[in-house]
């Protein structure tokens, strides 16, 4: 057994996978409308009490950090029947979505049990027999989506370079030549969302799932980020929970400051907090 | 962390895993004094494994002038630095292995290089120690000096870069020894990029993740040593697999050189990855600058290459660098020549020990010129 092994066998022992009780519980509003709520500056937040997530640093499995930058979460959630949403806002002084070997992204996640009848498993990323849905939302992402993804150009005024393989060869013969991009690895390609819809059997397990359903987007803005994270409430993913109005669940985060150099287990996470799941309203006329 | 020996250090080091050693073990030897840092190797992989986009700075194979060349910059002075004086004398390493002085939540000692640490792929080129003072005459080691270090991945057998990452996105194959990193599995973390000292694990900007050298593993899958083996005109090195450190083959040209003659040496063996590419230190360079470099073996292995014109199984050896594009997995002395053979005995290289030289008269009688060359 390796050593991260031994150390989860331990987490698992010692950490009970029950929701923390001095955490308010989070109650995703009933909100009126369709489709995904990606929109941080959307309306609908107006309807939700912000909750005060506190971070923990992750000490637990190598590597880690023990102060990470972010120590509080606000957290709001809402859904609307057909997709359920949370806009998270952090303090962050710095916007780091510039992908450098010294530079790291800012991201957050939520996470939430598959099995949604069950206790929830291992807060950290889950455990083997107890899968999470992680849905990360990455800065360099945004970048790429809202203005390109920088070329070696852009992060490199003064590159100069001959000639690449893609401008003489055809995109089949190129292919090799691209790296991860070239076998689409998910983290590299441009992707339709800022957000990957992952699912984790605990550590170093974290797999981006063929169907992608996850959306968000997220703004910095003063020193604040405020990204907002949604996914349908009910799909065929059997890696992804079945969240269905008047029921209740459990929910953590994670946040990464890139600035901070924060990256992988290097994170700040929060355990499991309930998550109440608002009824939908009475149709009118039910008595 | 697992315990493991480790041949280089002549005991039991940590490591975060178990592991059981590759059937074979890719290895590289370089003869540092026949370098001439003419970067043939360097371009020889540029061209095939690093054009694209994101690896411009990538230099998975490149050389240095030491000792004031580096890449990326101040690499292995950086690492000594944190690492601290150590003791080094053998047979058995009683210092730090960078696993032994991991700080507090980290798995290994390491770095991140800032992203100006690549800007100069050159820097150092050809300085040498100091100038020449008035009066200053030849004595060995040379009062003022430098080489060239030609450096890979150095496929370790116990990898900083695998023993780092979190997700296990790097491996060892067991049929070769080769390090890989699975470009479909990292996620861009770059504790690998922190975790190698030799800092041979790069990031691409546009792929999100980090690459590595493969090891030329489709050419060495087929028999054929590696790009920047064939490639080198200075015949100054040979590419194969060594064996178990316990039971060397003395047929092995590797094994002989590595394990029994014991002229070619780790890069920097303290850190504790038992790194697997291997140097004939250059005969004249201060020794105490060697030992740092080397470990405590670079009087015995600059001896001994010395003498190898007197030694003909070490110099029969020595002969197959450059000598084939083919891996030798075994050699014999046949007569006056080398003889090399792959993997299945069948000879794949003959070549004379001794070049064979014409001397001809010092005057042209025809010509009526006293010739300038007569070799």
């Amino acid at each position: 057994m390796t050593v991260r092994g031994l150390a989860l066998v331990v987490v698992m022992l010692s950490a009970p996978p029950a929701p923390a009780l001095a955490q308010p519980a989070i109650t995703a509003v009933r909100v009126s409308g369709a489709g995904p709520i990606a929109d941080p500056a959307a309306r609908v937040w107006k309807d939700a009490r912000p909750v005060k997530v506190a971070m923990l640093a992750q000490t637990v499995t190598l590597p880690n950090l023990a102060e990470p930058a972010v120590k509080e979460l606000s957290v709001r959630a809402v859904h609307n029947g057909g997709w359920i949403a949370f806009l998270i806002e952090w303090t962050d002084a710095t916007l780091s979505d510039r992908l450098l070997v010294d530079s790291f992204g800012d991201q957050v996640a939520v996470q939430l049990p598959v099995d949604v009848k069950a206790a929830p498993p291992s807060p950290m990323m889950g455990h083997v027999g107890g899968r999470v849905n992680i849905m990360q939302w990455r800065a360099a992402l945004q970048h790429d989506i809202d203005k390109g993804a920088p070329s070696i150009k852009d992060l490199y005024p003064h590159a100069w370079t001959d000639v690449y393989p893609d401008e003489v060869l055809g995109a089949t013969d190129a292919r090799p030549y691209a790296g991860a991009l070239g076998i689409e690895n998910p983290v590299s390609r441009g992707v339709a969302s800022p957000v990957l819809d992952q699912m984790a059997e605990g550590w170093g397990s974290m797999t981006v799932k063929p169907d992608q359903h996850a959306l968000g987007k997220g703004e910095w803005k003063e020193g604040t980020w405020r990204v907002a994270i949604t996914r349908p409430m009910v799909s065929d993913d059997v890696n992804a929970p079945r969240l269905v109005p008047a029921t209740r669940t459990a929910v953590a985060f994670a946040v990464w400051e890139g600035g901070h150099r924060e990256v992988g287990a290097r994170k700040a996470w929060s355990p499991w907090i309930p998550l109440v799941i608002q009824a939908a309203p009475p149709k009118a006329g039910a008595r | 962390m697992a315990k493991v020996f480790n041949w280089q250090l002549g005991r039991e080091i940590d490591f975060p895993y178990e592991v059981e050693r590759p059937e074979k073990q890719f290895a590289m030897i370089f003869d540092t004094n026949k370098c001439i840092s003419c970067q043939t190797c360097t371009v020889a992989c540029k061209t095939t494994w690093t054009q694209g986009r994101g690896q411009e700075y990538m230099f998975w194979n490149n050389v240095e002038t030491k000792p004031y060349g580096y890449y990326p910059l101040g690499w292995d002075v950086n690492i000594l630095d944190a690492l601290g004086v150590q003791a080094m004398d053998g047979p058995v390493y009683q210092g730090k292995t960078l696993f032994d002085a991991a700080p507090t939540g980290e798995v290994i000692l390491g770095y991140v290089p800032d992203d100006r640490d690549y800007a100069h792929p050159n820097i150092g080129e050809d300085d040498s120690t100091g100038t020449m003072p008035r009066g200053a005459y030849m004595t060995a080691p040379h009062m003022q000096w430098m080489f060239y270090l030609p450096r890979i991945c150095n496929h370790c057998t116990y990898a900083a870069c695998l023993g780092a990452c979190p997700r296990q996105s790097i491996y060892k194959r067991r049929e070769d020894g080769i390090v890989l990193l699975d470009q479909s599995r990292c996620r861009g973390y770059r504790e690998c990029v922190k975790a190698c000292p030799y800092k041979k694990v790069y990031f691409n900007t546009q792929t999100k993740v980090s690459e590595k050298c493969i090891g030329c593993y489709p050419a060495v899958e087929g028999g054929r040593q590696t790009q920047c083996t064939t490639s080198c005109i200075g015949k100054i090195r040979v590419q194969g697999f060594l064996g178990k450190p316990d039971k060397p083959d003395a047929d092995n040209p590797l094994d002989y050189l590595v394990f029994i003659k014991k002229v070619a040496l780790p890069l920097y063996p303290q850190f504790g990855l038992e790194p697997n590419t291997y140097y004939i230190p250059p005969v004249h360079v201060p020794p105490a600058y060697l030992r740092q470099m080397f470990g405590w073996g670079v009087e015995r292995a600059i001896e001994t290459y010395k003498r190898a014109h007197e030694d003909t199984k070490l110099l029969a050896a020595m002969t197959l660098f450059g000598a084939t594009p083919e891996i030798s997995h075994y050699f014999r002395v046949d007569g006056d020549s080398v003889v090399g053979y792959d993997a299945k005995q069948a000879e794949i290289v003959r070549v004379p020990l001794r070049e064979p030289a014409v001397v001809r008269e010092l005057y042209d009688i025809k010509h009526k010129v006293y010739r300038t060359n007569i070799t």
